[in-house]
């Protein structure tokens, strides 16, 4: 009887230590791809690469890869996506040979469209990767891709789309094959958030990774707690939002069981301790930048750990007529414990949480231009206002205001030499020139590396004109002039944009009479993104 | 909030304007400049660089190799010719320094202001134009005066040919009915003081009339004129002049002739006197000494000098 409970005993402890010593006992590989680009007919994301970043730091801090097992890419194509994959495969084969037990981990995200993920202008096509995935030399391949329509990887064999799966946790031997996670289902887009500063499906997998998903409370994020986690958060999410609920999905080809240890929370030495007499409810951790780096879900009793790296993090806790906030002080080689009593009320009005928008994702240019101006009315064109070529400089503001909308400020100079021709006056040499000061608003539509924009403008002009003979005075108009702006923008280079640009300009001319006058301006314009 | 949104607003409507205008240019080329009509007589002589004949000389006694009377007359004539000029166009300059203080089609307008050189009147410049023709009218009233009571003290006109005061002119200055206005001018024994002038093809013609008050002795009436290579001329007349012994003192009309190194060639015609009817011409080099002399009324030597020295000046012959 004593021996029959001896032997459940040691059977239940070898079950749930199973995955840490598989966890301990594997190497692991790790190969993060962020690319915001993807080519034609995208638009560009706006946290891929910031995601990857992430989860790569993620990865080494708490997930066991070591500094030299782990590689980040950022807008690589996909040249480079599998000249990657073949150095982390040779390590891994040659880690086998040792014998060692290998695991080989490869995040992505950015876009994907038509069956393949897109890396800027080259693709890597869904079949191809996961055929290179499956014969990988590694013992566990895990295929984590966060981009659109990304669940058409795993409409195959496995294939879920809901969290609902189990594994025999009566493992004999342990786990090999391949798992891919996908962040939405085969028709669906990946919805990124301004408020959490990333995708919604690598924001709650991150913050799953770092506690939130550890639900049976021992300190290790499993893969499929993660997954689970991340889908239940994911679908809650984005249910209201415009483009729809998301759907994670999880495929797997595992011969053999167990489950694989994505974090350990442990690993760490840092990070915040949620004591279980605290209140359970929401709890969020945000950074000194306003977004929300970790969540947790605490129930009732439960201690629970959250694997933040060093640093300082407002708390909130959300409570159904107003906010509880705090501060707290995650110092290196310490685990803090969060104190109730450290926490204050506060109203909603008093959130902590700022998201990215309008200042995080908002970026710049500076820029020269050249242009034509030219009067629409041929005699104003020809002995009033000249045709004239232009130079300018130019400043941008990109998504500041408001996502793909621009606001740029413009200064432009130009002249020419001519002379005079009057009915009863001709001949007189004189220089003519033009300042223009402008500033304008447009909204572009992205695609890929191209971005037509339409807007509006409003230019202060200078017209001067100065004659050689001093018997003739010099003459100045100044006018605003309202106007409309469209034209292409395209980015050969990541810091260089190529803009084509046609204006329409209203003029009111008020001195020999009153006239309205249009004019057009056809230009170019070279701008640097630092 | 409202008052900074509308303090830049106003900013900016001020920041508006100006007076780039086509129509102002052609109005104000339609106004001749000094540089116009002013006498150029080429060498730059001093005052008095030459003798004068006046009534007193008592006889046209130049030698050869001599300083030549005719020089000298026709400097002194050039500069009062210019101070009349000056003098007219001077009421002319101050519009040209300010802008237009109405536009209207074809019309422009300064003023009125208050004429500091004249207290109690105000003062306007009114351009009109139809076609090609340009009329332009300096004015004054009594200060608080009603529109009707505007008289004109300047009166021009000019036919424009599209270049730079290229065309034909005319200008009074209307001295006479100022002196009527209680307008003093500085010009009392003037009744009108005129301008006529033709700047638009070679040789150009600038003609000064004054219309005295009272007799004077003073010539009446100065043509200047430039032809091809800078070839001038100056014509005028002198009354009173005792050219040759006798008992009538002579009317001359003296018409001198300049070649662009200032060699020139004088010519006189006596319109009254002792030799009616009788012609003087005179040849001087750079420096304004005779060569050549004719005189039409001497037998014995009518003439004197090498006339080969004589400037060709026919670029102004009819």
């Amino acid at each position: 009887m004593m021996r029959a409970a001896l032997q459940r005993w040691l059977a239940l402890v070898l079950v749930l230590v199973a995955p840490v010593s598989h966890a301990e006992g594997l190497r692991r590989f790790a190969l993060v791809v962020g690319n915001d680009e993807g080519g034609e007919e995208t638009r560009p994301l706006r946290f891929a690469r910031g995601d990857a970043r992430k989860m790569h730091a993620l990865l080494s801090r708490l997930g066991g890869v070591a500094p030299g097992d782990g590689r980040l890419l950022l807008d690589e194509s996909s040249k480079g996506f599998l000249a990657a994959l073949t150095e982390l495969e040779a390590r891994s084969r040659e880690a086998q040979a040792r014998g060692e037990r290998t695991a080989l981990l490869v995040y992505y995200s950015g876009h994907a469209k038509d069956g393949a993920l897109r890396l800027g202008n080259s693709r890597l096509g869904f079949e191809d990767l996961k055929r290179r995935l499956a014969g990988a030399p590694a013992d566990i391949r895990i295929a984590i891709l966060d981009s659109c329509r990304s669940g058409a990887l795993t409409r195959t064999k496995g294939a879920r789309r809901a969290p609902a799966f189990e594994l025999d946790s009566g493992a004999s031997h342990d786990a090999r094959g391949l798992v891919i996670l996908t962040s939405s289902a085969a028709d669906e887009d990946s919805q990124e958030s301004d408020a959490l500063g990333g995708s919604y499906f690598s924001h709650h997998l991150a913050s799953g990774l770092l506690g939130d998903a550890d639900r049976s409370g021992d300190g290790r994020v499993t893969l499929f707690e993660a997954y689970s986690h991340a889908y239940a958060r994911t679908v809650a999410d984005t249910a209201a939002s415009s483009a729809g609920a998301q759907h994670p999905t999880f495929s797997y080809d595992l011969a053999g069981n167990g489950d694989v240890v994505l974090t350990d929370l442990r690993a760490s030495s840092e990070g915040l301790v949620v004591p279980g007499l605290a209140p359970a409810g929401m709890y969020y951790f945000v950074d000194p930048a306003g977004l929300v780096v970790a969540e947790l879900d605490k129930t009732p009793d439960v201690e629970r750990r959250v694997a933040l790296a060093p640093g300082t993090y407002r708390v909130k806790r959300r409570m159904s007529d107003r906010l509880r906030i705090g501060e707290v002080e995650v110092s290196r080689g310490r685990q803090a414990v969060l104190e109730e009593s450290r926490l204050r009320d506060a109203p909603f009005s008093d959130d902590p949480v700022k998201g990215v928008a309008p200042d995080g994702g908002s970026w710049w240019t500076v820029g020269l231009s050249g242009s034509m101006q030219s009067f629409f009315d041929a005699p104003t064109r020809e002995s009033l206002f000249l045709s004239v070529g232009m130079v300018g400089a130019e400043a941008q503001l990109h998504d500041y205001f408001r996502r793909d909308w621009v606001w740029g400020v413009d200064v432009a100079v130009g002249g020419k030499q001519a002379l005079l021709a009057l009915p009863t006056l001709s001949g007189p040499a004189y220089r003519y020139s033009v300042t223009s000061l402008g500033t304008t608003l447009f909204s572009e539509w992205p695609h890929g590396r191209v971005a037509p924009f339409v807007g509006a403008r409003m230019a202060y002009l200078v017209m001067r004109r100065d004659f050689e003979d001093a018997s003739l005075p010099d003459q100045k108009y100044a006018m605003f002039s309202p106007g409309l702006v469209a034209g292409l923008r395209w980015q050969p280079l990541r810091h260089l944009h190529l803009t084509g640009r046609a204006r329409l300009h209203y003029l009111l001319y008020t001195v020999d009479e009153q006239r309205s006058l249009g004019f057009w301006e056809l230009g170019a314009l070279v701008t640097y993104q630092p | 909030m409202r008052y900074p949104v509308l303090a830049c607003l106003c900013l900016a409507m001020s920041a508006c304007g100006g007076d780039f205008s086509n129509d102002d240019l052609e109005f104000l080329n339609a106004l001749p400049q000094r540089e116009d009509l002013a006498v150029k007589l080429p060498g730059g002589r001093q005052k008095g660089a030459g003798q004068r004949l006046s009534p007193d000389k008592g006889a046209l006694a130049v030698r050869l190799g001599e300083a030549s009377q005719l020089v000298g007359d026709t400097d002194e004539t050039g500069q009062e010719f210019n101070e009349g000029v000056d003098g007219l166009l001077s009421f002319l300059e101050a519009i040209r320094q300010l802008p237009p203080t109405r536009r209207e089609p074809d019309r422009r307008i300064w003023g009125p202001y208050r004429d500091n050189n004249h207290p109690g009147f105000d003062t306007r410049f009114v351009m009109t134009r139809a076609g090609e023709r340009f009329d332009y009218q300096l004015e004054y009233r009594r200060t608080n005066q009603g529109e009707d009571a505007w008289w004109a003290f300047l009166v021009g006109a000019f036919q424009a040919d599209a270049g730079i005061r290229k065309g034909t002119g005319d200008i009074s200055l209307e001295t006479g009915r100022a002196r009527g206005k209680a307008f003093t001018t500085g010009m009392e024994a003037l009744d009108r003081l005129e301008i006529h002038y033709q700047t638009q093809a070679l040789p150009t013609r600038v003609e000064l009339v004054f219309d005295y008050a009272l007799p004077a002795l003073l010539p009446a009436k100065y043509v200047f004129r430039e032809g091809a290579g800078s070839v001038v001329e100056m014509t005028f007349e002198i009354g009173g002049t005792d050219l040759v012994p006798g008992g009538q003192p002579e009317d001359v009309a003296l018409t001198t002739r300049w070649a662009p190194d200032g060699r020139g060639l004088g010519s006189l015609e006596v319109l009254r006197g002792d030799i009616t009817g009788a012609k003087y011409t005179e040849c001087w080099d750079r420096l304004g000494r005779v060569t050549f002399i004719a005189r039409s009324w001497d037998f014995f030597t009518p003439t004197e000098g090498d006339r080969t020295t004589c400037p060709d000046v026919s670029a102004l012959d009819p």
